[in-house]
């Protein structure tokens, strides 16, 4: 059980008498890239604020990356990459910058802050516009260099919240083989969002709805046992036919 | 809490700041500004005051009295209107302040001993100006009295005498009663306050506004990391206007500091924590830079200028007002400057001052790491 990089039982999270997350459990594997699925406003976006220490649960428990997540925040946060889609870089610094921000604000020894600024532009490409305000860059070269600084100090266990909205396909496709590659090298991925047929690159999926985990497990088994019989089916298909199902 | 991490805030917000035309006008353009204005403009001295003297006597008496009042250095005469009438409209059109009517037949009186009056009238739409010239006024004639009396009594024959009681006045510690000489700091204490809390009350409302600060807070980043880091560039372009203000007030005005230099620093720094405290806490509580902008000028320039002894003096405000003044930081500040630039004196005498502001800096620096733990930092 220590083994997973997350492990959370019961987790609850209210917002005065609004409950966003209500009771979920669930567990992400060393290694694997775990889809976290839902419309909007379902509580996608506050379960990971929880597992990135960014908020205190309500109740429940839990432990991220070896730490407790009412008691472990700060250690969480070092141990972690966090790249969200509202995730902001300093749009007035460089990509140099904002790379040189988060290499302190990491704790990364400068000795070996040249070889991860080299590192980062290379499998970011963005070595050309090293000097330019990152506000003048296009959407999609921002969302790579936020996904390099995510990774800067070397993360086992990466947290992307919406990562490939707003982003043209063939950006989309080298973003999930990108992904693929640090799964080989054993880092675990968590991964949420609303594009249901992205959840085709995901080892195992949980589809959250109004706070609660509707259905989980591989993709393919979960469309295998709502839609049986259907193989041209969908994880979509499969959402709607849940959502039919559980409406009174 | 972690020296790198500090750093990493503290550069990044340098660049903030040197990218951003704004603020660099704030901090250096606002303070030459204020040092002009307040210096050159915002003389409370009156001297050379306007007068006009309507003569109907015309005799070589009336004549020296006039000359005697254009010598003085608080009365220019600059008009010698004919009539009572020219007088008034001198005084209507606010040419004149002050208008004296020497009537006719009044050298006659004095040489007979009778009373002879004149006539004085005062504009006195500006009572501070107006009530100086009064007082000028007042001793001019007292010491024309005194000549009189000294004449009549020497040719009743007594000789060699002298006035019963003659006070012999010493002004202290501003010799020349140069308002300068405290308007400089003063001028130092509110530029202070706009680069420290303005300037700081900008910058992490901007974090908010731009979706930033959900970023700062999926970092390992502790409240007091983060508030020392934001403080520090600031801290910095404060200090530098400080040092600018003192020699302009020094080459400028000819303000010379007589005690200790090491001394206003270390008032400068700790009131400049007390001036970025503030700057921040509004910050993180309003969470919109414009908000947190007109929020700064309410409570940290206004007061800084009007209740800290600078502009008006503290004794003649109300108790409540006067209860409030106590805490302005600028009142402290204000008082130590004035102990350092024209008393000369020591810490010794000058700590309870200081205590003042140490206290201040340091309530108002845990309630910014308390309200940046709130926000999830």
């Amino acid at each position: 059980m220590a083994a997973d990089a997350v492990a959370v039982t019961d987790l609850v999270k209210r917002f005065g008498r609004f409950t966003a997350v209500d009771r979920i459990t669930f567990s992400v594997r060393t290694g694997e890239i775990f889809g976290f699925l839902g419309p909007n406003g379902a509580g996608k976006s506050t379960t990971i604020r929880m597992l990135c220490g960014i908020i205190t649960p309500t109740s429940g428990a839990g432990h991220v990356a070896g730490f407790d997540l009412f008691t472990g925040a700060e250690r969480i946060k070092q141990a972690i990459g966090y790249m969200s889609q509202k995730f902001s870089l300093y749009p007035d610094l460089t990509p140099f910058e904002n790379i040189r921000f988060y290499l302190g604000i990491y704790n990364v020894p400068p000795a070996e802050w040249p070889e991860r600024i080299e590192w980062v532009f290379a499998v970011t490409r963005l070595t050309a516009v090293r000097d330019r305000p990152t506000r003048e860059l296009p959407p999609g070269w921002r969302q790579r260099l936020a996904l390099g600084c995510a990774l800067l100090h070397r993360p086992r266990l990466l947290f992307l919240d919406e990562p490939t909205s707003g982003v043209d396909p063939i950006t989309r496709r080298h973003f999930w083989e990108f992904i693929r590659q640090l799964t080989v090298q054993g880092v675990t991925v968590f991964v949420t969002t609303h594009y249901m047929d992205e959840a085709r690159h995901c080892d195992r999926v949980i589809m959250i709805n109004a706070g609660r985990i509707v259905a989980g497990g591989p993709p393919a088994e979960i469309v295998a046992a709502v839609l049986p019989g259907q193989p041209e089916a969908d994880l979509g298909d499969a959402f709607v036919a849940l959502m039919r199902r559980e409406a009174p | 809490m972690n020296a790198r991490r500090i750093q990493a805030i503290a550069r990044k917000e340098y660049y903030h700041l040197i990218r951003d035309f704004r603020s660099l006008y704030l901090a250096f353009i606002i303070p030459l500004l204020l040092i002009l204005l307040f210096g050159y403009a915002l003389s409370l001295d009156v001297e050379h005051i306007p007068s006009a003297v309507v003569d109907f006597d015309r005799t070589p008496e009336s004549r020296d009295f006039i000359r005697r009042l254009d010598a003085s250095v608080y009365f220019d005469v600059v008009a010698h209107p004919p009539s009572s009438a020219a007088l008034t409209e001198l005084l209507d059109r606010n040419r004149v302040i002050l208008g004296i009517v020497i009537p006719p037949g009044w050298s006659a009186e004095l040489k007979a001993d009778r009373a002879s009056p004149l006539q004085v009238v005062i504009d006195g739409s500006d009572p501070n100006t107006a009530g100086n010239t009064r007082a000028f006024v007042t001793a001019f004639i007292a010491q024309a009295n005194e000549r009189n009396l000294l004449d009549f009594l020497n040719r009743q024959g007594r000789e060699r005498i002298r006035p019963p009681v003659e006070g012999r006045i010493r002004v202290w510690f501003n010799e020349d009663l140069e308002s300068r000489n405290f308007i400089v700091p003063g001028i130092i204490a509110v530029i202070i306050m706009i680069v420290g809390a303005l300037l700081t009350s900008m910058v992490i409302a901007r974090e908010y506004e731009s979706g930033t600060m959900e970023t700062i807070r999926s970092l390992p980043v502790q409240a007091a990391e983060f508030f020392l880091g934001k403080a520090i560039p600031y801290f910095l372009i404060t200090l530098a206007d400080v040092l600018v203000a003192i020699l302009m007030g020094q080459m400028l005005f000819g303000v010379v500091m007589k005690a200790s230099f090491w001394l206003m620093i270390l008032a400068s720094t700790v009131y400049i924590l007390v001036a970025l405290g503030i700057g921040l806490l509004i910050s993180v509580k309003t969470q919109s830079q414009l908000v947190a902008n007109q929020l700064a000028v309410l409570v940290t320039y206004l007061p800084s200028l009007l209740l800290s002894d600078f502009v008006f003096p503290q004794q003649n405000m109300p108790a409540p007002l006067q209860a409030v003044s106590k805490l302005v930081p600028a009142t402290y500040y204000i008082d130590i400057l004035n102990g350092l630039y024209l008393r000369d004196l020591s810490f010794g005498q000058l700590w309870p001052s200081f205590l003042m502001l140490a206290l201040m800096a340091i309530l108002i620096g845990g309630l910014n790491i308390r309200a940046l733990k709130r926000e999830g930092l």
